[in-house]
């Protein structure tokens, strides 16, 4: 009984601490989709993708299952790692497209779970930005094509209008002495990493020093009112005016502007952090054919433009961006002068993506 | 007989500790073994974790926080306890009500809130501005301090519970004996009160310390780029870059660390016990 009692103590103490440390939510996966249980015969198209990431637009799914008498099945993903995963584990069939970054396209590509792309069964893919038609990440050792640029946005700098008469011009303002204690800058160890390295002039993708970056970013960490980890937290804080600066996403600058904050987003020459997303279709899609129609409706002028103005991330087809609004898209920084200034993130190796996280640790630790 | 079958009706929650305490931490203890970058069996983890003084470092910091958290947690909580215990009795079961009404609150909304509370513009700030006590604000959000605040209120009323629950078992009789001969109110408290409210202390102790050691919430979003905890590093070894096993290693370090603690405290509670 003694033993009994030692053990409940035990277990007890590891729930608790457990709980407090290595828990956290992981978001079940859910299903949807226009689902008309009676058709039954039509194709099911499954889709791995974000929510609310088009796929599952209501005026798009209607449009594309009446055209190609299909049934689109989205699956959200939680997170890139997770949909590497769903990849790996999914069974024949069990995913006909989906949508990896460029963080998880190299590995996909290099263990086979992806199947070339022919562009000739995208049409809309001539229309891509020609950047994004020669995209490093979605092209395999073989040279081939195994994913299609779809959306993309960019981590740069975001302002209060009213409080900074001037625009900033630069990665460097993050580490300027006269933002003291109006800085939110960004927790996490990429964006951190690679806009040092941009006000350092080093590669941000394959930085050359990473002692230099260290000590940069230690000293910039007294600038900080605080490091902000969730749009949320940066919502707030620049809401009730503590922050005058920010590393932020473009789409967030955007939403908040909507919602008639004054800020603004900036580019700079010297350099911002680029994302994009990819459609790709799995070796092991028995739909393939249905798939490739899906990829080009994705990246179609009219779909992309008309997504954008909803409040969508940025189209990767040229001729989309093109027709939109120059003066909007010059605010939303979605314009070609912004994309000519953005490096691109690149993929990372574990033991890369390791140094950087102890390395900002360090900075945080110190 | 009876006690055979009251045995078994403690296995069920046996069972479930067994299934999803136990073997799950088997399983991470496992794996904090495996080296992120061989995949091999081997101590580079936990080698990893002391030749690194930040790991080091930040330890010590969650540890004086805890610290911190547990000591102004007991300087409220005795007080409040013992008014609830042995002077407004009718009132215990409100107050206790008003304790407990923290723990139905979502920690984030908890969290939150203080942060509304607590920053520039934000009411104590106001109000120490309109009464001249600081001319440009606090500046107490995005500290150490702040994550203490929001700490102490998030556990402090596990013990006002626990050493109310001490308090209560006190016999009056006790008190009056002290008294009639002839101890000062101070003696009684310190020989006779004091003392015999030592079990609950030392389980309040415990479990405010224990689980503020490894939170992690709470030191992110109060203590600014200041509230690096060893928590917040075992989340991003989780979430961030998926290095599962260094982050198992960690937790199992702290894990160790709440062991010998308790460990620690229980035979200090063996002093004390009546």
């Amino acid at each position: 009984m003694k033993l009994a009692k030692k053990m409940l103590a035990f277990g007890m103490t590891a729930i608790m601490v457990l709980s407090m440390t290595a828990c956290g939510g992981t978001k079940t996966a859910q299903e949807s989709g226009s689902a008309d249980a009676d058709k039954g015969e039509v194709t099911k198209l499954y889709v791995v993708n974000w929510k609310d990431y088009l796929s599952d637009d209501k005026d798009f799914v209607e449009k594309f299952e009446k055209e190609n008498n299909c049934e689109i099945v989205n699956t959200y993903m939680d997170s890139e790692e997770d949909l590497l995963t769903k990849l790996k584990t999914g069974g024949e069939g069990e995913i006909d497209v989906c949508l990896p970054n460029c963080s998880i396209l190299p590995a996909a590509i290099e263990a086979g779970l992806l199947e070339p792309i022919d562009t000739a069964k995208v049409p809309n893919f001539e229309q891509l930005f020609e950047r994004f038609q020669t995209q490093k990440e979605c092209i395999g050792a073989d040279g081939k094509l195994y994913a299609v640029p779809f959306v993309w946005g960019s981590t740069s700098i975001a302002y209060n209008t009213d409080n900074l008469k001037e625009a900033p011009a630069s990665v460097k303002d993050f580490f300027d002495e006269k933002y003291k204690g109006r800085i939110a800058f960004r927790d996490d160890y990429n964006d951190a990493i690679m806009t040092a390295a941009m006000a350092l002039g080093q590669d941000p993708n394959n930085p050359s020093d990473l002692d230099a970056i260290k000590a940069l970013l230690i000293k910039q960490k007294a600038l900080n009112k605080t490091y902000w980890q969730t749009g949320d937290e940066f919502s707030k804080l620049f809401a009730s005016g503590q922050v005058d600066l920010g590393l932020m996403w473009s789409g967030q600058t955007a939403t908040m502007r909507a919602e008639g904050q004054p800020i603004a987003f900036v580019v700079p020459a010297d350099g911002g952090i680029g994302w994009v997303d990819n459609w790709a279709i799995p070796a092991s899609s028995k739909n393939k054919d249905l798939a490739y129609k899906f990829i080009n409706a994705m990246l179609d002028k009219d779909t992309q433009k008309a997504w954008v103005e909803k409040g969508g991330p940025a189209p990767a087809n040229q001729a989309a961006a093109e027709a939109l609004d120059p003066e909007y898209a010059k605010q939303c920084c979605i314009d070609e002068e912004s994309l000519s200034h953005l490096v691109f993130m690149e993929y990372r190796t574990d033991e890369v993506k390791q140094t950087w996280n102890d390395l900002w640790t360090e900075v945080k630790a110190s | 007989m009876i006690k055979d079958r009251r045995t078994i009706m403690t296995w069920p929650a046996m069972l479930t500790l067994l299934l999803f305490a136990l073997f799950p931490l088997v399983i991470m203890f496992y794996t904090s073994f495996i080296s992120d970058a061989t995949g091999e069996f081997s101590m580079a983890n936990y080698a990893k974790f002391f030749s690194n003084l930040t790991y080091i470092k930040v330890t010590g910091t969650s540890i004086l926080i805890s610290l911190c958290v547990t000591l102004v947690s007991l300087v409220i909580a005795y007080p409040l306890a013992y008014i609830m215990a042995k002077k407004l009795k009718g009132l215990k079961n409100i107050i206790l009500v008003l304790v407990i009404i923290p723990f139905f609150t979502n920690q984030l909304v908890r969290v939150y809130s203080w942060l509304i509370f607590l920053q520039d513009g934000g009411i104590l700030n106001r109000l120490f501005m309109t009464f001249g006590l600081a001319e440009n604000g606090l500046g107490i959000l995005y500290t150490k301090a702040a994550v203490i605040i929001g700490l102490t209120h998030a556990f402090f009323p596990y013990m006002v519970v626990t050493i109310f629950m001490a308090l209560e078992r006190l016999d009056d009789a006790m008190l009056e004996a002290s008294r009639s001969l002839g101890a000062s109110k101070t003696t009684t408290f310190m020989k006779v009160i004091f003392p015999l409210s030592m079990p609950g202390v030392i389980s309040g102790v415990t479990i405010v310390f224990i689980p503020c050691l490894g939170s992690f919430v709470e030191p992110r979003i109060l203590g600014g780029t200041g509230g690096l905890t060893i928590g917040n590093i075992i989340e991003d070894q989780f979430f961030e870059i998926y290095g599962w096993n260094f982050g198992a290693a960690i937790a199992f370090l702290l894990l160790a660390m709440v062991l010998i603690c308790m460990g620690g405290l229980n035979s200090a509670g063996k002093r004390w016990q009546v």
